[in-house]
């Protein structure tokens, strides 16, 4: 099955659009119509325009092809709807209503009846129950949530099995002004599940991050081939962790809980996991940002103590490891800063000033270094050193990661130079630090060192890897 | 691929459990070390089965309907640190009698003990998941088993390096390290197992295996105890 009409529509109808404000069907419309192609309102009982398209009565009857239906009638009614778009050619569907599956009893059978409708005519169905996705950059807004206008384009692909979920980090996105690629609510997944979403998001070119959200589902194994076969970097927030009180007795079954094989799953095929929405987003931030860390090894330059602190704490249990750097970078740093707080890993420099990036870039530059991470309050004299930042990540091949604090108004063009300098930025030390250890523990997991091997050599292992004393990381106690 | 002769003689019975000496046969057919034993229908043939094995040994109940040996009977389910023949025969004849007053089919099962101070005691087990699949388990075995759950999971079937890694996630790995003094228990020996069973779940009709206790030691691993359910 082919994603394509979903997501890349050439025109959409709004089936069950209504001129009635407030109702789903006018919601729907409104998001829908500053779409780049051709949307039709499809209602038989309306006539005359909605938003300056013409009503028509059936999704037969457009003038131009509609790849995608946007169904904003009652569940009883779409599998009539599905089989007229089955004539009219549309490849895909969106279906808002509850009442399916997730109810039980009719709902299933219901349920079953879309399914076969769609597998007959080839009609890919996103939901039901669901409310819906967006693709801010072609400004195609299936949902009818209000705000999702103001949801800015970024880099990172939303797939969430609750419609709601995917609002709450769409809207989180552009709070931390990153925006989304995408954002899918997949609700009872007819027949466009993770994998189908993961494959496509994997071939799409505005996307350099999967962050999925998963509650359960009847097919994990198809859901972690599916994050193997990505060659975008996938990262994962499993919700509900609450089902630990059935694991009282011996047998393997009882100590197998759903958390658990979803978090050992993961890892074993490649997917770091997080237990928070907006881990889940700093996480794809840092992991969109290219390129990837061959390592877990994390150099921290900071401009104040104590921030450092926190960050090289949290930084270990996060899965990362804090190397010394070597004699040569020491010797650097000791150079462009004679006297400096602390020379080592993390190096502190003790306040902001003119040659923190020098610094910055020397421990860049460290061949013990895979990952950078720089934390520094914003100085207004100083700015921030977006000169060295510029093409540093690139020219090292090592993700560079920024945390500042600050008077937002008073930062933000330099936070933004930053950013357009290829460096995600953070807000909190805590979360930069939680974003280097999502990085070290993508990089342990896709080496391609057999684990025994690196822990006998006194290397590192992955998690769910092997056993060096320094990696207790995130697991589920 | 046909079914091992363990699982065929189950499914011949209609039974879904097997009984811990084909569980045994099963492993051992995968490569597994088990403890030597023979199944019994008399305590005469329980004596000499013990003298063939050689002493000290281990008389358990074998029987499909008994799955929690030790639980069985008001406890002679399971008689250990035997070492005469009259030990031997007294517990043979207790379970049998006590099967026969419970009206169940049972024979004995009598092998050799293995003293569980050479090593560490682990599980490995394997459960087919109704999302996941074939799933492989390892952890620390023996009664720690219900009190710390120190388990790890691999979707299965899985090569060496990641039984490795499986093992080397557990908090009791330092046990299995060397522990004040103790020798290292034989880790790759134990990877193969844990290879072994994932690959039986994956391969076999099982719904559940599991291998608690197994012994961990400098000298291999041992299953000591093996209790199998297949698919129904």
């Amino acid at each position: 099955m082919s994603l394509t009409q979903l997501f890349e529509p050439s025109g959409v109808a709004v089936v069950g659009a209504s001129r009635a404000e407030g109702k789903i069907g006018y919601v729907a419309m409104a998001n829908a119509t500053n779409f780049e192609g051709p949307v039709y309102p499809v209602n038989p009982s309306e006539s005359g325009e909605l938003f300056g398209s013409a009503f028509v009565p059936s999704v037969t009857d457009t003038d131009g092809p509609v790849d995608l239906a946007l169904c904003c009638v009652p569940g009883p009614a779409v599998p009539d709807v599905l089989a007229e778009c089955g004539d009219a050619g549309t490849g895909a569907a969106v279906i808002y209503a509850s009442g399916f599956a997730e109810a039980g009893g009719e709902g299933e059978t219901l349920q079953r009846e879309i399914v076969e409708v769609a597998d007959e005519h080839d009609i890919s169905l996103l939901g039901p129950n669901t409310s819906g996705f967006l693709v801010p950059a072609t400004d195609l807004r299936c949902s009818f949530a209000s705000g999702v206008e103001a949801i800015p384009t970024g880099n990172t692909a939303v797939i969430a099995q609750s419609g709601g979920v995917a609002h709450v980090l769409a809207f989180q996105s552009r709070r931390q002004r990153r925006g989304v690629s995408a954002m899918v609510g997949l609700g009872n997944r007819a027949n466009v599940g993770f994998a189908e979403a993961i494959a496509y998001f994997d071939g799409d070119d505005r996307t350099d991050a999967i962050a999925l959200h998963i509650e359960g589902t009847d097919d994990g194994r198809r859901l972690l081939d599916a994050c193997r076969a990505s060659d975008t970097p996938v990262i994962a927030y499993k919700a509900g962790q609450s089902d630990v009180g059935e694991f009282a007795a011996s047998h393997t079954g009882a100590l197998t809980g759903d958390h658990e094989l979803y978090t050992a799953g993961f890892a074993q095929y490649g997917v770091p996991t997080v237990d928070a929405t907006d881990d889940l987003l700093d996480a794809a931030a840092a992991l969109g940002t290219a390129p990837l860390p061959s390592g877990p090894n994390v150099g921290v330059v900071t401009a104040q103590a104590g921030p450092g602190i926190i960050i090289s704490d949290r930084i270990q249990r996060a899965g990362g490891r804090l190397p010394e750097l070597t004699a040569g970078t020491k010797a650097r740093v000791d150079e462009i800063l004679p006297g400096v707080t602390y020379d080592d890993n993390p190096v502190d420099t003790g306040r902001p000033m003119p040659e923190f990036g020098e610094v910055v870039a020397a421990v860049a530059e460290d061949d013990l270094i895979d990952i950078v991470l720089v934390y520094e309050l914003f100085e207004e004299a100083l700015g921030f050193p977006v000169d060295t930042l510029e093409g540093l990540a690139e020219e090292v091949d090592k993700p560079v990661l920024f945390a500042t604090e600050g008077i937002d108004a008073d930062l933000e063009s330099e936070r933004d130079a930053v950013e357009a300098a290829g460096v995600p930025t953070f807000e909190t030390p805590e979360r930069a630090a939680d974003a280097a250890g999502a990085l070290a523990r993508y990089a342990r997991l896709h080496a391609e060192e057999p684990p025994g091997a690196a822990a006998a050599d006194g290397g590192w292992p992955r998690p769910g890897g092997s056993a060096a004393a320094d990696w207790k990381g995130p697991r589920d106690e | 691929m046909s079914d091992p002769a363990p699982i065929a003689a189950a499914r011949e019975d209609g039974r879904t459990t097997l009984t811990e000496a084909e569980g045994k046969r099963l492993l051992a057919s995968a490569g597994v070390e088990t403890t030597d034993f023979r199944v019994c229908e008399t305590a005469d043939a329980a004596v000499e089965a013990a003298d063939a094995v050689g002493y000290p040994v281990v008389v358990k109940v074998s029987s499909p309907a008994v799955t929690h040996k030790t639980d069985w009977a008001g406890g002679i389910g399971v008689a250990v640190g035997l070492d005469s023949p009259e030990a031997v025969r007294d517990a043979a004849a207790g379970v049998l009698a006590a099967a026969g007053e419970r009206g169940v089919d049972a024979d004995v099962l009598v092998e050799t003990a293995v003293d569980l101070d050479r090593g560490t005691e682990v599980i490995v087990g394997g459960v087919r998941d109704p999302s996941f699949g074939p799933v492989v388990l390892t952890g620390l075995g023996g009664v720690f088993t219900e009190i710390f759950e120190d388990t790890t999971h691999r979707i299965a079937p899985i090569d060496h390096a990641e039984a490795r890694s499986a093992i080397e996630e557990l908090h009791a790995v330092e046990l299995l390290h060397g522990h004040r003094g103790s020798d290292p228990a034989d880790v790759d020996a134990l990877a193969a197992v844990v290879v072994a069973v994932g690959e039986l779940v994956a391969d076999r009709p099982i719904a559940e295996l599991d291998v608690n206790p197994l012994l961990a030691t400098a000298d291999g691993v041992i299953a000591l105890d093996a209790l199998v359910v297949l698919e129904s």
